[in-house]
């Protein structure tokens, strides 16, 4: 099947192709940059209007640009201070936010997987959704299973991919030959990040309720 | 895939957090110590007062408006557009060319839409794919002389190998450069969508 041999991409080509890949695992804060900036734009655009207004002896909107310089100079003592504090407060919570957006890598729930034919030298970047790789990894455990596909369900994070099995009543599921499958099909994907597997039935919480409580 | 500047966005978003983060701290400062607040508000009418005085020495022959007005309103909508160039910079870069070469019988360009349609056709009878689209982007480290890149997004079935849909669309991705005669950096996309979500599922794995 993969028998196309990924002829060497050269090195500038490979860059191009990793620097994709990361791009599109990763947030652009592009939407609260464009947020952020529309927020700023209206109050510049309201000051301009003000400014236009009072020096063509129209009426404030609001409030004239010198009311409003002369209401920032004295707002420390003019407010009481529960609101001054609460101001503040509120400030600081989008401050720190912004700062966050900035700072945090912003991961996306996707995954990159190794090029399919083995090679180190990737010719395209796969990115693939943690929810195709979650419907994935149901459909194997619910073939080793031999259980229905409702009776599985899967969820795949930054690190570590969850299955559950909950087989009908009196049945049993194999946890350990399910999770060895599940294994050695997410060990194919050849993630850039390699995730844990985790299998769990509801015997296995059953137990270990039972050795709480003994 | 797209050009936003990803750097400018977290660089402005930063120093703007930081601005909240400062003004947040003289608030709560100026609501919990009274001197602080008194300090306030003896420094702010200080500097109110003297730009009152500048704002009357610079006055525009023949008028009430200073200099210094028309100078803030400038900066003002400066800043403004800057801002819109800001917004505007987002998602930018998409492009329909794939492929561009030059030579002395003249130029060749060839557009996105032939590759799409051409990969479409090829993954049209593929049961693990439910839809195909093909866009190309300008790229860093892209060919040509817009240095193009493609970037390729299926829709798997729900419980769609993963690997083996990669590997159909590595194939294309070797015969789109064969195609093209060149290597472009391609990005592949597997996702899920709402057809996912309610088309049936394969039965035979």
């Amino acid at each position: 099947m993969s028998n196309a041999p990924a002829s060497k991409a050269p090195a500038k080509l490979q860059r191009a192709v990793r620097r994709l890949g990361l791009r599109e695992t990763h947030s652009s804060r592009a939407a609260l940059s464009i947020v952020t900036a529309a927020v700023l734009v209206a109050v510049l655009v309201w000051l301009m209007v003000e400014m236009v207004l009072s020096a063509t002896g129209n009426a404030a909107l609001l409030m004239s640009p010198a009311e409003l310089a002369r209401r920032t100079a004295t707002v420390a003592t003019e407010t009481i201070p529960g609101a001054l504090v609460a101001a503040g407060t509120v400030l600081a919570v989008l401050g720190i936010a912004l700062l966050a957006a900035a700072v945090v890598p912003g991961r996306k729930a996707r995954h990159i997987m190794g090029n399919p034919g083995g090679t180190s030298n990737p010719r395209s970047a796969v990115v693939v959704d943690s929810e195709v790789l979650a419907a994935a990894v149901s459909r194997i455990a619910r073939t080793v299973a031999k259980i229905a596909p409702e009776q599985v369900s899967s969820s795949v994070g930054r690190k570590r991919i969850d299955v559950v099995l909950q087989p009908g009543s009196g049945l049993a599921a194999d946890a350990d030959s399910v999770k060895e499958a599940v294994e050695r099909e997410v060990a194919g994907y050849g993630l850039r990040r390699p995730l844990a597997v985790t299998v769990s039935t509801p015997q296995t919480k059953a137990s270990l309720h039972q050795a709480v409580g003994a | 895939m797209n050009g936003t500047r990803r750097g400018l966005n977290r660089t402005l978003l930063a120093l703007l957090g930081l601005l909240l983060i400062a003004a947040a701290g003289l608030g709560i400062l100026a609501g919990t110590s009274r001197g602080f607040a008194l300090s306030w508000t003896e420094a702010g009418m200080d500097v109110w007062a003297r730009i009152q005085e500048r704002l009357g020495a610079a006055r525009i022959p023949g008028t009430e408006i200073s200099w210094w007005t028309v100078a803030v309103f400038s900066l003002l909508l400066f800043a403004t557009v800057l801002l819109v160039c800001w917004i505007a910079s987002q998602g930018t870069g998409r492009s329909n060319q794939v492929a561009q070469m030059q030579s002395e019988a003249g130029d060749t360009t060839v557009d996105t839409a032939v590759v799409s349609q051409a990969v479409k056709a090829a993954l049209a009878q593929n049961t693990h794919v439910l839809s195909t689209s093909l866009q190309s982007w300008k790229t860093k480290g892209g060919s040509g002389i817009t240095g193009t890149g493609l970037k390729l997004s299926v829709q798997a079935r729900k419980g769609a190998s993963p690997v083996e849909l990669a590997n159909d669309v590595e194939h294309l991705v070797t015969e789109i450069d064969a195609l093209l005669g060149t290597q472009i950096p391609v990005l592949v996309r597997i996702t899920s969508g709402t057809r996912s979500k309610f088309a049936r599922s394969e039965r035979v794995a």
